[in-house]
């Protein structure tokens, strides 16, 4: 079972916690990594990852995402809430190797559960300019402007990139919005 | 409603799951039909989130020491769930792990904690002079609380080397960086899909510039495209043992490589700075 990890740890199942930093330890730190750039700060922001996935854990529901998922949603809510209070900028020379890297490596499948899968190829599907943003604003976590200065697209196409990037990907992944974005996609 | 307050809306969806919001703009999401703000903000988390994972190479395990420490503060935690609110999605407070401990002074829970102390006192007073009688000692011994034991990769390679039958192992020997001259050894299991590098010789390197990356030659691989083996950092001297984490199956390795590479590693190696080769002999068993 997928869910078993954070089921066990909502029973306070202590043996579920090793469990769960063999399984996600290194998803966690390295996205934690990739969006702070930072070792000593991806160590502060991994600690109060894993006390929210502990605190947050019974609240899983895999009729709405894996476990991988909430997991990495979870991670995120903490790391945007570190790089908007740190005031972080990220440093252009480093924004190469970003876009030189390929969207996935080969492996990942095997590795991440099937939204990822999917997510990966939804991102294929888009256009070359709206995966750099994307990858820029999600992964790096880099705010529209950072992204605007560093690749000189104008703000207003590094926002349409992005908004329709995600709701294409959110589309590909079946990810049920509401009326709202389906109207102002349209 | 009209075109222009639904793009805005849209904006301040997106930039929650994104980028978060500030002040301002919180307040302006919280004041949002909640029903409509809930299904839409969950349904971008969780698209950003699948496109995080899709990217993220797990190329480096969690470092050891940070692994042991939210292992031995995890007990705290454990059934200590969110109640405050009635989302079935997780709550994440700014920087709620700092201010768990700040707060415990201030609130009279921190009185418990020295009453608890005082107790503690007593107790200890009563044991020391308790344990005085030797007949009473069987009474009052209580067996020690277990605590997970983690395994440093020395000793997971040790516990390899016991517990596996069959497994290939190979020297290291120098590449073509000249001023490195590297020794140990290295074991791999096909039938368990982990293995373990020993390295002595090899220069700790800034992980802000570059880092170590082992390749596998997988002899049912075309030698073009070895199999990436993971991305290491050497943070002492001496001998260091280093995991696996090979990104594909490795069936029959005929020879790793040790390439230095940019920091994060990459797809395909230039080959330019190979730090080590251990060619495979024979299988062991």
């Amino acid at each position: 079972m997928t869910n078993a990890i954070l089921q066990r740890i909502a029973n306070g199942d202590k043996n579920a916690v090793e469990d769960c930093l063999n399984k996600y330890g290194g998803l966690v730190w390295s996205i934690a990594r990739k969006m702070l750039r930072n070792s000593d700060d991806a160590e502060d922001a991994v600690q109060e990852i894993f006390v929210d996935i502990w605190k947050n854990a019974a609240r899983f529901d895999e009729s709405k995402a894996s476990e991988t998922t909430f997991i990495a949603m979870i991670a995120r809510r903490r790391l945007i809430d570190k790089i908007r209070r740190s005031g972080r900028r990220i440093s252009a020379d480093s924004l190469d190797d970003v876009l030189l890297e390929p969207f996935t490596r080969s492996d990942k499948d095997m590795q991440t559960g099937l939204e990822a899968e999917q997510a990966a190829e939804a991102m294929r599907n888009l256009r070359p300019e709206q995966q750099q943003v994307l990858k820029l604003s999600i992964v790096q976590g880099m705010s529209h402007q950072e992204i605007s200065d560093a690749t000189g697209m104008p703000l207003g196409t590094v926002k349409t990139h992005a908004r329709r990037g995600i709701l294409q990907v959110r589309e590909y992944l079946g990810l049920d919005g509401t009326q709202l974005s389906q109207e102002v996609r349209a | 409603m009209s075109e222009d307050k639904r793009e805005k809306l849209l904006d301040l969806l997106l930039k929650k799951a994104v980028h978060g919001l500030d002040e301002a703009e919180q307040r302006e999401f919280d004041a949002l039909d909640p029903d409509t703000a809930s299904a839409e903000i969950h349904s971008l988390e969780l698209t950003a989130a699948a496109i995080n994972i899709a990217d993220a190479s797990i190329d480096e395990p969690l470092p050891a020491h940070l692994y042991s420490k939210i292992l031995a503060d995890a007990g705290q935690y454990l059934g200590a769930a969110e109640t405050e609110t009635a989302s079935p999605w997780p709550t994440v407070k700014p920087n709620s792990y700092k201010a768990e401990t700040e707060r415990s002074g201030q609130s009279w829970f921190g009185w418990l904690g020295w009453a608890a102390a005082a107790a503690a006192c007593i107790a200890l007073a009563l044991n020391i002079w308790i344990t005085r009688t030797p007949e009473n000692n069987q009474a009052i011994i209580k067996p020690t609380p277990e605590i997970p034991k983690v395994l440093t990769p020395a000793e997971k390679r040790d516990e390899m080397m016991r517990s596996t039958a069959e497994m290939v192992k190979a020297n290291w020997t120098s590449g073509n960086v000249k001023e490195m001259k590297i020794e140990g050894d290295v074991v791999w299991s096909d039938e368990k899909q982990i293995g373990y590098m020993r390295l002595r010789g090899l220069p700790m390197n800034d992980k802000t510039k570059e880092t170590y990356q082992l390749w596998i030659f997988d002899k049912t691989q075309d030698a073009k495209t070895p199999i990436d083996g993971g991305t290491f950092d050497v943070n002492s001297a001496g001998e260091v043992v280093i995991p696996i984490n090979a990104k594909l199956k490795a069936d029959d390795p005929a020879m790793f490589a040790i390439t230095m590479e940019k920091a994060g590693g990459v797809v395909v190696s230039d080959r330019k700075k190979i730090a080590a080769l251990a060619k495979v002999e024979n299988q062991t068993s």
